[in-house]
């Protein structure tokens, strides 16, 4: 008969099992490993199969984990679909040609298409203009009084 | 796979065992002589096929097995839980056999040794 030593590392390896393994296995693993370790089976070989069987029954997915991990997988790809749609739809051309710098504040003031009364199309007016080859031009805008902040953004950028 | 997908795999002819590992079918050969528990797997194994079985790589086959309706649990004697073959494990070993026999003639044939 094996001591508490042998038979305590086999509990201990047995605790690396999820518990939903242990209450239906539990108490058979370990009558069966006393049974082994009386048969001359070294308790560190035992132990150590456990740790692996455990590692296996933790890194297999269970049907109903596959399943939610589907799920997951389905709903995380609608929500990435959906923020580019999103993105798409509310973009407007000129942000899109002068980049994350062109957007917000500058382009609230933009928001109307079309050419101006000036005879300027918007995304002249924005900061930019695009040639017939689609090459963006930058065009110095109307620097209105006060605007020493916005100034610094737009060198920045 | 549900068992009931095993079954008509079984039934259908696809080695539903392929994949399943050696311990597996070792596991289910030996049931196929009669019900026994997790110690007296391992020594039967042992016996029949000179393969020492972890009790880690026995659990896990078991588990694997009764989720694929090969084997089921009997009620528990003494903290031991007796296994049994089921009808789709008989089915499914059988296959498996056939399958393993047509690889073994053909390699004995190859190798020169089938008629010697």
């Amino acid at each position: 008969m094996a001591g508490p030593g042998p038979e305590r590392l086999v509990r201990i390896a047995l605790h690396c099992y999820p518990e939903r393994w242990r209450n239906r296995h539990g108490e058979e693993a370990a009558e069966l490993a006393r049974l082994l370790i009386r048969d001359g089976t070294p308790a560190r070989s035992i132990a150590w199969s456990y740790v692996k069987g455990a590692a296996r029954t933790r890194l297999v997915p269970q049907p109903h984990r596959r399943l939610g991990a589907a799920v997951g997988a389905l709903v995380a790809v609608a929500c990435s679909l959906g923020v580019s749609l999103a993105l798409l739809s509310s973009s407007a051309p000129a942000n899109a040609i002068t980049g994350p710098c062109s957007g917000g504040a500058r382009g609230a003031g933009t928001a109307s298409r079309g050419p101006a009364p000036d005879g300027y199309p918007y995304y002249v007016r924005s900061g930019t203009a695009r040639s017939s080859a689609s090459i963006p031009i930058r065009v110095a805008p109307k620097k209105p009084a006060n605007s020493n902040a916005k100034d610094r953004r737009d060198q920045h950028c | 796979m549900a068992p009931r997908e095993a079954e008509r795999d079984g039934a259908g002819g696809q080695d539903v065992l392929r994949r399943a590992g050696d311990a597996s079918v070792l596991i289910l050969t030996s049931l196929a002589g009669g019900a026994k528990h997790g110690y007296a797997l391992i020594k039967d194994v042992k016996g029949f096929a000179g393969v020492e079985l972890g009790p880690g790589t026995l659990y896990g086959a078991l588990d694997r097995l009764e989720g694929l309706g090969l084997i089921e649990a009997l009620p528990a004697e003494d903290r031991r839980h007796p296994y049994r073959i089921t009808p789709a494990g008989v089915t499914a070993l059988r296959v498996h056999l056939d399958a393993i026999e047509r690889v073994r003639v053909a390699g004995r044939l190859r190798l020169g040794l089938e008629g010697i």
